[in-house]
């Protein structure tokens, strides 16, 4: 029997095969599907005629859509670091165990078991004109209220605090952890240099979580790049489209406009730009470690 | 090197005394808003009509709460929310329990390549199988199901990706002792190295169980009977047009409500959620 | 424990099956918001007020008046009809559905509707008996798509009260309104000047279908055929450049509240923020009802008017109207008879519904004494001939509505030029409607 156990064995894929058929129907197969529905005009309803490439051609020569693109990698482009900073910085200053350290860990990873649809309540009701809490306390400071979702800027800057206020726990928890697993070795030999706390810090932890940080930045890219309930809730894209990321712009496509063939042409540039990203990331992260290792 | 016994440790830096005052800053930054939902939901939605600042003056209400109870769906939808996300979390559990250890300990042919396939699908966003995924789930009338919710995200690699790190992790000498005792793979499975796995297990199931619980889009399109909405999207079928809507301090309540619970289970279970995602931290 | 088991199904089988016997159930899914707190159990529609009470006392009574028929009621987010095309699509869509009338056409025209002619019939509701632009609304191909419950249309909400001040007053008390656009802007800045507050409280904010609605009248006041070719709209016209030049004036000029959304318009309005609300037809039942409170900004001051002819083509408003429709699917007789029970209960309860605002889609409404003695009926009585809706033909009507939005919108406040703003609304609608 142990014999099996080295040996290539058709048996030993058995302990594959159940995820292997999920991951194939309901995953591998729909991709396949959706590159086929992308070759074709076809609405919600009904079969649809074989259009080649047009799909494509249409969806890149669509302002919406390129204004979609770029409003997503500069959602991207802020939200991630800022979650990474802010996690690492959380991480920092929290990482020993005191009571008011884990009550603060607590808090902070508190929003992320929230709903989106929760989430973007809360915010709604601190950014909206009027009745908002920002609009209430700029009342009584004397400001001139910001109408933070309905100003250009404004709108994808609010989708941003919000998205950040809801992912931050999941970034601090895993660098907390990368944290702990610091050899404290190292820290005492720098003690022992009488480095200071800066130093320490640039020439100790940081290069020693470095394969965290990376790894933190893949999953946030690949997360935030998915953008969509929180601007569909909270801004539904707007104003003149300056806050519509390209998830919501597949969405609309498909299923307010019914144009299934290009909205799956859409999702496939996304799938592609997220496949970028992801192996750059990914070639990256590798390449770094195999140099501290 | 600290005035800290507790942490001699990792953190490296001194100045953490003002980290822990910036931190505690931001904490106050961060409650605010839930602070300012919560006052709405005490306050009577008539009162707030008149305008939102009455949140920081007598006399306050248990109105809305009452509301709730008799006319909310809320209960329904948390319901649907909890079996959803159940149901997901132990299917992803098994299945990538599973593959994770023969990905990480057995042979068999093929085994290298469809690994790599597997990690393929990890760059797969939800987004580029949805449309085709909805209309494969219509041909087999999945839709407004259970199953219909609970079976697109088993597809995900990320939790075979994750076990077969931890099964990776584990000393082979362990099983290496039971291959002694001529165990069988899957008795090595089940009795010698899965219950090491349980941080790991707990890790995972977190992440799946919150995904699956905030998931949005695809109960959006699927779960389009209000039977069968999730709580995410229950909330979202009334938090739109409040002017024709219940008003501020009912939707304020109804969502301190739906959070609620989660919020409980997060504070009872918080040390284990805490070492879990931490347990999770992929060296 | 196998046992157990089966006894348990045995026992959930027949709690399934049994009240199937004794009630019929309709699935019906509306917009108009949700109001359970507040309407849940009312079922003396004389009590409720607005669109929401009203529609949701009224299918409370028709329950309460029809115990073998059960009336499970979704609301969806206003329009709803994303998630309408998501169940279409699933095949799971209710049994009826509010339908605005420049929607049906889509869904008419790909077979995922039925017609309610032999419902109709069926119940004794004769289509004569509906106002001609409600039944416009919903005939598609000689055949009715809908019942149609109501017609309506942007109006001028005035706040009397903040007019007075402003001296916007005729000596018989009602409102000095605008007859020109340049009217307008004088009548705004004079009212600005006496009062300190906009003239108009608009929904320029997170909004589309107001800048759409209002585009539109503008364009039909000046006979701009945009939409001679149903297929294809036309924009890059003298109109519609005065049109959006207009609107991007009363922003720039401050004669306009700002940043408001649509709730947010609404409450402005009746916190005395500003002097005239436009608005729909929908919201007259709650003003009228804030204006009878004391201590009100409305009090004993709201009157409301048509949206003034401003150009001296044609006296017109945009107009549209609400339906309920059936989309396509299989349904038991049983189904079909308490579907037309609920279409005959609603169009014999048109009265109620028009409390709010609407006009009634019943011809018969018009002449009921208690409709006639609704304060402001007279004076918006003329938008029943004024009203005008785009060429039913037209499809993606909400999807074109939500283009103008986006664009009309980006240059009244100031992101676009007008003329980028109008060419691109109209390259983006032709290939929307050339794509279908």
């Amino acid at each position: 029997m142990a014999e099996s156990y080295r040996r290539s064995q058709w048996s030993n894929g058995l302990f594959v095969l159940p995820y292997l058929a999920v991951f194939l129907v309901l995953l591998v197969f729909p991709l396949v599907w959706g590159a086929w529905l992308s070759l074709h005009k076809v609405d919600l309803f009904g079969p649809g005629r074989f259009v080649g490439l047009a799909n494509y051609g249409r969806v890149l020569a669509d302002p919406v859509f390129l204004q979609a693109l770029r409003n997503t990698v500069v959602f991207v482009l802020v939200s991630v670091p800022s979650l990474v900073a802010l996690g690492l910085f959380l991480a920092l200053a929290l990482n020993k165990t005191t009571r008011a350290t884990s009550f603060l860990r607590a808090l902070f990873f508190s929003s992320s078991v929230l709903s989106v649809t929760i989430v973007t309540l809360i915010w709604r009701f601190v950014f909206i004109p009027g009745d908002g809490l920002l609009a209430v306390i700029s009342e009584q400071l004397g400001i001139a209220p910001v109408n933070f979702l309905s100003t250009s800027g404004w709108s994808l800057f609010s989708v941003g605090v919000a998205t950040v206020w809801w992912c931050l726990g999941l970034p601090m928890m895993l660098f907390l952890a990368a944290l702990q697993q610091i050899p404290s070795d190292l820290y005492e030999a720098a003690a022992l240099d009488n480095a200071g706390p800066w130093r320490v810090l640039t020439r100790v932890t940081l290069p020693s979580i470095a394969r965290t940080i990376m790894l933190v930045t893949i999953i946030q890219i690949v997360m935030q790049f998915q953008l969509f309930g929180q601007a569909q809730l909270m801004t539904n894209g707007g104003p003149n489209g300056t806050s519509r990321p390209l998830v919501m712009y597949i969405y609309e496509v498909g299923f307010v406009r019914w144009d299934v063939g290009k909205a799956a042409a859409a999702s496939e540039f996304l799938f592609l730009i997220i496949l970028v990203a992801a192996m750059a990331q990914y070639l990256v992260s590798t390449r770094k470690s195999e140099v501290s290792e | 090197m600290s005035q800290d016994q507790t942490t001699y440790r990792p953190e490296g830096l001194t100045a953490n005394r003002t980290l822990l005052t910036i931190s505690i800053i931001l904490s106050i930054v961060m409650m605010a808003p839930v602070a300012w939902l919560v006052g709405l939901s005490i306050k009577d939605n008539k009162e707030l009509m008149l305008g939102t600042e009455s949140v920081f003056a007598f006399p306050y209400t248990l109105v809305n709460y009452l509301n709730i109870l008799y006319s909310s769906q809320a209960f329904g939808w948390f319901f649907n929310s909890l079996v959803v996300a159940v149901g997901q979390t132990i299917g992803v559990l098994v299945l990538s329990s599973l593959a994770g250890y023969a990905f990480a300990r057995l042979e068999f042919p093929f085994r290298r390549t469809i690994f790599v396939i597997v990690l393929f699908g990890l760059a797969v966003p939800e987004q580029a199988v949805i449309i085709a995924r909805h209309q494969m789930f219509n041909w087999f009338g999945l839709h407004n199901s259970y199953l219909g919710l609970i079976l697109p995200d088993l597809s995900s690699a990320f939790g075979v990706f994750l076990m077969t790190q931890f099964f990776r992790a584990i000393p082979r000498e362990i099983d290496e002792a039971a291959l002694l005792d001529n165990a069988s793979p899957l008795r090595i499975f089940w009795k010698v190295l899965l219950p090491l796995t349980l941080p790991a297990q707990a890790t995972l199931g977190i992440f799946t169980f919150l995904h699956a619980w905030n998931d949005y889009w695809w109960p959006l399109i699927s779960a389009t009977k209000k039977e069968m909405f999730t709580l995410t999207i229950g909330i979202a079928s009334s938090q739109t047009n409040f002017a024709q809507s219940e008003g501020l301090g009912f939707l304020s309540a109804q969502a301190v409500f739906a959070s609620l619970p989660v919020l409980i289970v997060y504070v009872i279970f918080q040390r284990h959620i805490v070492t879990a995602v931490s347990g999770g931290a992929v060296k | 424990m196998r046992r157990f088991l089966l006894s348990t199904a045995a026992l959930v089988a027949l709690a399934c099956s049994a009240p199937a016997h004794a009630e019929t159930k309709i699935e019906l899914q509306r917009f108009f918001g949700a109001c359970d707190a507040d309407y849940g159990k009312v079922t003396d529609v004389s009590k409720a007020v607005g669109e929401c009470g009203i529609i949701t006392s009224l299918v409370n009574k028709f329950e309460a008046e029809n115990p073998d028929i059960d009336v499970n009621v979704t609301t969806v987010e206003w329009p709803g009809y994303d998630q309408l095309n998501a169940q279409l699509a699933s095949g799971a869509a209710p049994d009826v559905v509010s339908m605005h009338y420049s929607a049906i056409s889509d869904y008419q025209s790909r077979g995922l509707i039925d017609p309610v002619d032999d419902i109709l019939s069926a119940e004794g509701i004769s289509p004569d008996s509906f106002t001609d632009a409600a039944r416009g609304g919903v005939t598609k191909d000689g055949q009715m798509f809908g019942l149609p419950f109501d017609n309506w249309t942007m109006l001028f909400h005035i706040n009397m009260n903040l007019m007075k001040q402003a001296g916007l007053v005729n000596a018989d008390g009602t409102p000095i309104l605008p007859k020109s656009a340049d009217e307008l802007i004088a009548q705004g800045k004079q009212f600005r000047e006496k009062t300190g507050k906009p003239y108009l409280v608009q929904i320029l904010a997170n909004e589309t279908a107001a800048y759409a609605r209002i585009l539109y009248t503008l364009l039909q006041q000046q006979k701009s055929d945009f939409f001679a070719d149903p297929t294809k709209i036309k924009l890059d016209t003298p109109e519609a450049r005065n049109a959006i030049e207009l609107m991007k004036r009363i922003k720039d000029e401050g004669l306009s509240t700002t940043g408001l959304d649509y709730a947010a318009a609404v409450t402005a309005f009746t916190h005395g923020d500003g002097g005239i609300a436009v608005n729909g037809t929908w919201l007259i039942g709650d003003f009228v009802a804030q204006s009878e409170k004391d201590g009100t900004a409305l009090a004993k001051g709201y009157a409301v008017y048509p949206v003034p002819q401003l150009y001296p083509g044609q006296d017109s408003t945009y107009a549209d109207g609400h339906s309920w429709v059936l989309p396509h699917k299989d349904r038991t007789p049983e189904q079909t008879a308490a579907i037309g029970k609920l279409f005959k209960f609603l169009a014999d309860n048109d009265y109620e519904w028009a409390r709010t605002g609407h006009l009634p889609a019943v011809k018969a409404v018009f002449d009921k004494p208690e409709f006639k003695a609704l304060p402001h009926r007279e004076s918006i009585a003329k938008i029943a001939e004024t009203g005008r809706s785009l060429p039913g033909a037209v499809q993606r009507q909400f999807a074109i509505q939500d283009i103008i939005g986006e664009e009309v919108g980006a240059a009244v406040n100031g992101d676009k030029s007008v003329d980028e703003a109008l060419s691109s609304a109209e390259s983006r609608i032709n290939d929307l409607l050339a794509n279908i």
